[in-house]
Formats: structure tokens, C-alpha cells, sequence
């Protein structure tokens, strides 16, 4: 049964991690991982590495060669007078990236970029594990109830976008139904309440991924743990806090993994609620990226900023990625 | 406990899909280079691809129009034109950018005005010769006014102009009778007196959108030509004149000191703009252009509103101080041919085909853009058009400048970041004047590469 479930999840957790491809390359591995237990008989140097072949050449076109020209770009001095030819365009070295760190809001928006994300994930974390834990025992109705939960999470960015946009506008639904209750909020869309806006809708878009993957990892307890537990006499606080949280634990650091990956990747969110150019509050670093590529036609510099966010993003990645172990086969992290 | 959700997993499926072939529009190649005999191009068997953006009030009219001129240009030369269309500015953006890098893709844009500069800077785009501009009917045939965006100087030009649509101001009638005003304001100073007199019990003197993505730098802008100051002299950007500043505080006065804009303005596009003009709720309508005609005529205002050239002297002027009027900015859409196209000929013919004088009066009647073709221009008679007939005449092309993008990006993030002040009802001047020295700051740098680009 615990296998069953792990299998339906994981096509959610694929399908969310192919919307970022940054993303789709950090969880990439641990189905990959999981697939090759030692118990299968398979020595490390006999396993037939040349199956990933063609996956492995779709990564270099899609990612790595698309990375390197990149960082490439990000030397030259690319602008619309450079762009039409671009190999030859004059290379400038490193001030592309001197002047994306001492003349730009790049850092501003990493800032702005880490705080959000962290913010939206904090929140949705124990919002989506109660989601979890209240459609865990079977009661009529809670195959609707879980459908309806994951109604956010199906729509596409740019729905949810526009529909808060509308909500939000000044004067809009949101601002009347606070009226009728005395609270006046102020500019939504425009401010500095546009990070909490942000916020906000993000968490109202990502709790139900949180909830999915604290699912998964609500079926894979057993029942017999279950019954032991209720044997020793274990209340339901007990219960949830020494014996159902440690099995929560793999995945929720993969959602809290792929959850601030993609956050911080967010680009149709602040993009449709806030437009082009955007509040100073939430110049986040898609939406800067954006504007200097597509808007100022600083290509090179825009590569520069880029490759400067991946680099930030990767450091801690990087640690994380070693100290919860999701990219080793041996010990079960991540499944448990 | 089993985990039904093979719906949810479905539609995140789909969703995927759908999203990713959006990404994957397909680009069609158009055929070989054309050839020309005795004059006439010979196109057929090809396919010429033709980039307009979408004229999303007229759907239907709009293919119906695409289809009509592909049947005659197919009987003038024997080649089909293929129409793709792009939906914002954005899109639009992306697309040049695209077919700039890769060398392929639609043989003729059509570009708004402002965007030519920064098309031109590419040098992606045709600069024609005076053989070129015979092939598209001559250069005289085109009003000599909407030729001033379309290059550099006299002799690069790139842009061929397709239609204009200049901007101009309309006005409630009723309104402005029943507030004892006889004839609408000649100066920004007047417009706000009139604006107070009209603006009691839920009547605002102006309908403005302080949120549009275009609207407040074209307010900021003409405000400082007619004081003056171009904004753009030589290598030099002069957004840090006082000029600009004042037009900054009229702009955003009219909300804050002389209250006659309705607060909810501060979260308005243009449309929204129009919107409450048509319910009768403003005295002036700002920043509007033919395009709104549909909608007016539709609404309760019908009949009662006309259109005029909006204010041409600076704030606190008492005469305008720029050469010529500066009605509006020069506007309307031109038509660029590809440098990368093989069958540049045959991009030509169609151009000369759709800015004929029959064709341009076609389009007007069909879409209310007003015509290029000077001969067209001077035979419309509409009372209606006239006003805009004239603004055609007495716009005045943004610099042209590969830097006016960055340039015009930095007027508008001005107000973006003021919108919060103005919705408190007081925009404070010295953070006024902090924003506008960083726009000043970027757009100068930008600028400066200009210059060496």
C-alpha cells in the first residue's frame, strides 16, 4: 500500500518540478536514485548507465548548453545595437557582472526574492500538513474535499494572477467585503503592501503542493504503527509528534526544497498581478531579469544578474541538498 | 485510503500541455527570393509573412479585413500573405527579438511608433533607398508628418508609416455647459480650472488611468516639450529639468491638490479611464484616441461628446514654447521590412498595396485609425475626425533614439512608485525628485551607449 501511494504522488512531484527547469534538474535525481537499490544484485559498475543516453543529451541541449551560452552572454556587451549579431558582439569580461552587484537592484531583489519565498513557505508548511492530517481518516465526502484542495494548485499561474488582480484592484472585492467590516488595508497592487500582496497569493497557490507531498508521506505509515501506537495508549498530539512527523519529514523537505525553488523562479505571479515596470517592493529577480533583458535590452547584463542568482541559489541548495541527504541511495532520507 | 486524485493529476497534466505549447508557437518560412518582371512583382508560389499586433476590439473585422487584402494582393502578384499577430507589447517584443537573433521569421511588422527607434537601433530592419521607396508608392504619398519616427534623419528611414493615431482629449458636452464653460481648455492651467468647476456630486472634471502602462509618461512628455524641453539634446537627457518636475506635479495634482479626479484613479488603466467617461461621470476625457469612438458611441454620452486637441501650453505657460504645437505624440503604427527577408520585393508590393489610398480609407472606415496616405487624409470630411486630423498634424515625434525605451520606461516608473503617495493623497516632493533623479541616472546611462552603439 505505502508503494501504491508513493507512486501515484510522484508524478505530482515530477509535473511540479518540470515547471521550473532549474528545478527539474535538482529533483532529477532522486527518482534515479531510488530506482537502482543494491538489493537488485546490480554492482555500481555494472549498472547500465548508457540507458540514460538520450535523457542525458536532452539535458545537455535543454540545459547545459542553453546555461553555458549564458554565462557566455553574460561577458558581452549585448544590447539591441549589439543583438543581431551577437557571437561578435565586444566582450567586456566581468563588468556586466560589477555592475549587476554595485549598480543595479539585483540585490535588493534576491533579497526580496529569498524573504517572499521563505515567507510563503513557512506559512504554507503547517497549513498544508493539517490539510494532510484532516483528510487522512476516511470520512464521507473526502474524496471531494481533497479534489477541492487542490483546485489552487491546478490552476495556472496566470489565472490566479488575474483573478487577484481583480480581486485586489482598488476599490475591487477585496477592499469592500474589509469596508463592511471597518478595515481599510489601502493600494494592494501598489505600494509597499505589494510584497505582502505577493505573499498572500502565493500561499494561497502553493499550500495544496505542501498538502500533496504531506499526503504521500501520510500513506506511507504504516498500519501497524498506527495500531502499536494506540496500543501503548498514545494521544493524538504524541502520536502526530514522535510517530507521524518523522515519516513526514523526507518529503516535506523535498517540498520545502522544490516549494523555494520555485518560489523564488515565480515570474507569472508578480509579473500578471503587478505588470511591467514593477512596484519597487516587489522587483523580485524574475521580474528584474525581465526587465533588463526584455524591456532595456541589457542582455548581457541581464545573463550577468542571472548567472549571480544561480550561484546564490546554489550555495545553499547545495548544503541543503547534502544535509537532508535527498541525493543519497543508501540512506532512506527521503522516503521517510 | 486510497488516493483518488487521477482528476487532479489529469488536469495537471493538461495544464503542462497547455502551457507548453504556447511556448512552441511554429514560425512558417516563406518561399525564395521574387523576381520582377516589367515592373510588376511576380510572386507566385510564395508566401510572404506579415507580424501586426492584434486589434482586439475588432476581432472579426480585423480577419475579415486580412483575408479581403490577401485575395487582392494574391491577384496583383500571385502570392499569399500569411498573417501572424502578437497580443502586447511584450509579445511583440519578444517576437522581434526572436526573429532579430535567429535571422528568420516575419518578412514585414507592423511597429508602433515609439518602438521604431529601438527597432532601428537593431539595424535588423530595411533602411530604404529612394529605389525602395518607389516600389512602395513614392515617399510623397504619405503624410509628411507621420514620416518624423520613422528614422534618424531625412535620408534613413525605416519605417513606413501605415496609420496614425494621434491623441487627443474629449469632452461631455452637457457637462461643460452645465459648469458655464463655452469651449474646452487650450492650456494644462485652464484644464484644471475648468476641471474644478465641473467636479461636485460624483462628476469628475477628468477621467485619467494613473495606472496605464503608457498614459502618464505621454502627459509628462508633452507637458515638457511645450515648456520647451525635448527631453532628449544630443547625448544629453534632461529629465532632471524643472520642466519635467512641474509636469510631474500638474500630472499628479490634478488627483491630489485639485481633487478633480475621481481616488479610484490611481488603480486605472486607460480603459477603466473611458470607461467612466462613458457613464457620464467626467467633464474630460484625457489621452483618448479614435480607437474609443465604439465605445462612446455605444454608451449613455452618445452624441453629447466630441473630440479635441488636448492643452498645448505648458503648466504655468501662457504660450506653447516648443516648435510646432506638440498636440500629441506622434502616433499611429508603421510597417518595417526584415533585413533578413528574401523576397524584400514582395514585401514592398504588399506595403504599397495596403497604404493606397483606396486601402487607407478602407481601413479608416473599418477600424477608425486615421490614414498615412496624405491623399486619403485630406479626403476625409467627418466633423468628427477633424480634431483628430489636426492633432495628426500637429504631433511630434518622441527622440528617436535607440535609448527612448529605457527612457520612456523610467518616465513611467515615476509614477508606478508615486501611485502609493497619490493614493495618500499627497505626493511628497523631495521623493518626487529622488525618483525622477534615478530615472534621469538610468536613462542617461542608457543613452550614453546609444552613443557609442
Amino acid at each position: 500500500m505505502s508503494t501504491d501511494a508513493s507512486h501515484e504522488v510522484r508524478p505530482a512531484v515530477d509535473s511540479a518540478a518540470g515547471r521550473a527547469a532549474r528545478t527539474a534538474d535538482a529533483a532529477g535525481h532522486s527518482p534515479e536514485h531510488h530506482g537502482g537499490p543494491r538489493r537488485k544484485g546490480l554492482s555500481e559498475r555494472n549498472r547500465p548507465l548508457w540507458m540514460l543516453i538520450p535523457g542525458g543529451a536532452l539535458m545537455i541541449i535543454i540545459i547545459v548548453v542553453p546555461l553555458l551560452l549564458g554565462i557566455y552572454m553574460s561577458a558581452l556587451n549585448l544590447d539591441q545595437y549589439t543583438l543581431r549579431k551577437w557571437i561578435s558582439a565586444p566582450f567586456i569580461g566581468v563588468e556586466n557582472f560589477v555592475e549587476a552587484v554595485t549598480n543595479s537592484p539585483l540585490l535588493h531583489a534576491v533579497w526580496l526574492s529569498v524573504s517572499y519565498s521563505l515567507l510563503a513557505m513557512v506559512v504554507t508548511l503547517p497549513l498544508g500538513i493539517a490539510a494532510a492530517i484532516a483528510t487522512q481518516n476516511a470520512f464521507k465526502g473526502r474524496a471531494v474535499i481533497r479534489s477541492v484542495f487542490l483546485i489552487p494548485y491546478v490552476l495556472p499561474s496566470f489565472v490566479v494572477a488575474t483573478v487577484w488582480r481583480t480581486i485586489l484592484q482598488p476599490g475591487g472585492i477585496m477592499d469592500e467585503a474589509l469596508a463592511t467590516v471597518g478595515i481599510h488595508v489601502g493600494l494592494w497592487l501598489n505600494g509597499p503592501q505589494t510584497f505582502w500582496t505577493l505573499v498572500l497569493v502565493q500561499i494561497w497557490a502553493s499550500w495544496p503542493f505542501i498538502y500533496l507531498l504531506a499526503l504521500s508521506g501520510l500513506q506511507s505509515v504504516d498500519h501497524e504503527v498506527h495500531e502499536a501506537s494506540a496500543l501503548d495508549g498514545a494521544l493524538w498530539w504524541n502520536k502526530l509528534r514522535y510517530v507521524v512527523f518523522p515519516y513526514l519529514k523526507g518529503p516535506l523537505a523535498l517540498a520545502f526544497l522544490i516549494g523555494m525553488l520555485h518560489h523564488i523562479n515565480n515570474f507569472t505571479l508578480p509579473y500578471v498581478l503587478f505588470g511591467v515596470p514593477a512596484p519597487a517592493d516587489v522587483e523580485v529577480l524574475p521580474i528584474l531579469t525581465y526587465v533588463t533583458s526584455f524591456q532595456s535590452f541589457r542582455f548581457g547584463l541581464s545573463a550577468a544578474m542571472a548567472f549571480i542568482s544561480l550561484v546564490l541559489i546554489a550555495i545553499p541548495l547545495f548544503v541543503y541538498l547534502r544535509a537532508v541527504k535527498l541525493d543519497d541511495a543508501e540512506t532512506p532520507g527521503a522516503k521517510k | 485510503m486510497r488516493f483518488k486524485s487521477t482528476t487532479g493529476l489529469a488536469a495537471i497534466v493538461t495544464a503542462a500541455a497547455l502551457a507548453l505549447t504556447g511556448c512552441g508557437s511554429g514560425s512558417g518560412t516563406g518561399g525564395g527570393g521574387s523576381t520582377n518582371a516589367d515592373g510588376k512583382v511576380d510572386g507566385t508560389g510564395k508566401t510572404l509573412n506579415v507580424l501586426v499586433g492584434v486589434l482586439s476590439q475588432y476581432p472579426e473585422q480585423q480577419k475579415q479585413w486580412q483575408s479581403d487584402i490577401a485575395a487582392k494582393f494574391k491577384a496583383e502578384t500571385g502570392a499569399d500573405v500569411k498573417f501572424e499577430t502578437f497580443a502586447s507589447a511584450n509579445d511583440e517584443l519578444t517576437r522581434i527579438q526572436t526573429s532579430v537573433v535567429s535571422g528568420q521569421g516575419p518578412d514585414v511588422y507592423g511597429l508602433g511608433t515609439t518602438f521604431t527607434p529601438t527597432a532601428y537601433a537593431t539595424k535588423a530592419f530595411v533602411t530604404l533607398s529612394d529605389d525602395d521607396w518607389k516600389k512602395v508608392g513614392g515617399k510623397d504619398r504619405f503624410n509628411q508628418a507621420a514620416l518624423g519616427i520613422s528614422g534618424p534623419d531625412k535620408d534613413h528611414l525605416a519605417g513606413i508609416p501605415f496609420v496614425s493615431r494621434p491623441f487627443v482629449m474629449a469632452y461631455n458636452k452637457d457637462i461643460l455647459a452645465a459648469a458655464g464653460i463655452d469651449k474646452p481648455a487650450t492650456s494644462w492651467d485652464e484644464l484644471a480650472a475648468q476641471a474644478k468647476k465641473m467636479t461636485k456630486d460624483g462628476t469628475y472634471g477628468i477621467a485619467t488611468g494613473y495606472k496605464d502602462n503608457f498614459d502618464p509618461w505621454k502627459f509628462i512628455w508633452a507637458m515638457s516639450v511645450q515648456a520647451g524641453n525635448p527631453l532628449v539634446d544630443g547625448n544629453k537627457l534632461k529629465m532632471d529639468d524643472p520642466t519635467v518636475k512641474k509636469a510631474y506635479e500638474t500630472y499628479f495634482g490634478w488627483l491630489t491638490n485639485d481633487k478633480v479626479v475621481d481616488p479610484a484613479a490611481v488603480g486605472w488603466s486607460n480603459s477603466n479611464a473611458v470607461a467612466a467617461f462613458a457613464s457620464g461621470k467626467a467633464g474630460y476625457l484625457m489621452m483618448t484616441t479614435s480607437s474609443s469612438i465604439p465605445t462612446l458611441d455605444k454608451s449613455a454620452i452618445a452624441g453629447k461628446y466630441e473630440y479635441t486637441l488636448m492643452p498645448t501650453i505648458a503648466p504655468g505657460e501662457t504660450q506653447s514654447k516648443s516648435d510646432g504645437d506638440a498636440a500629441s505624440i506622434l502616433s499611429g503604427d508603421n510597417l518595417v521590412v526584415a533585413d533578413y527577408s528574401k523576397q524584400k520585393d514582395l514585401a514592398f508590393a504588399y506595403i504599397k498595396l495596403i497604404t493606397s489610398k483606396d486601402e487607407q480609407l478602407n481601413y479608416q472606415k473599418i477600424f477608425g485609425d486615421l490614414p498615412a496616405n496624405a491623399e486619403a487624409l485630406a479626403s476625409l470630411t467627418d466633423a468628427k475626425l477633424k480634431p483628430l486630423a489636426e492633432a495628426a498634424a500637429k504631433s511630434k515625434a518622441t527622440p528617436f533614439t535607440g535609448a527612448w525605451g529605457d527612457i520612456q520606461l523610467g518616465l513611467l516608473n515615476v509614477t508606478v512608485q508615486s501611485v502609493p503617495d497619490l493614493a495618500a493623497g499627497k505626493v511628497d516632493g523631495s521623493a518626487l525628485e529622488q525618483r525622477i533623479k534615478d530615472a534621469q541616472t538610468k536613462g542617461q546611462a542608457s543613452l550614453d551607449r546609444a552613443s557609442k552603439g
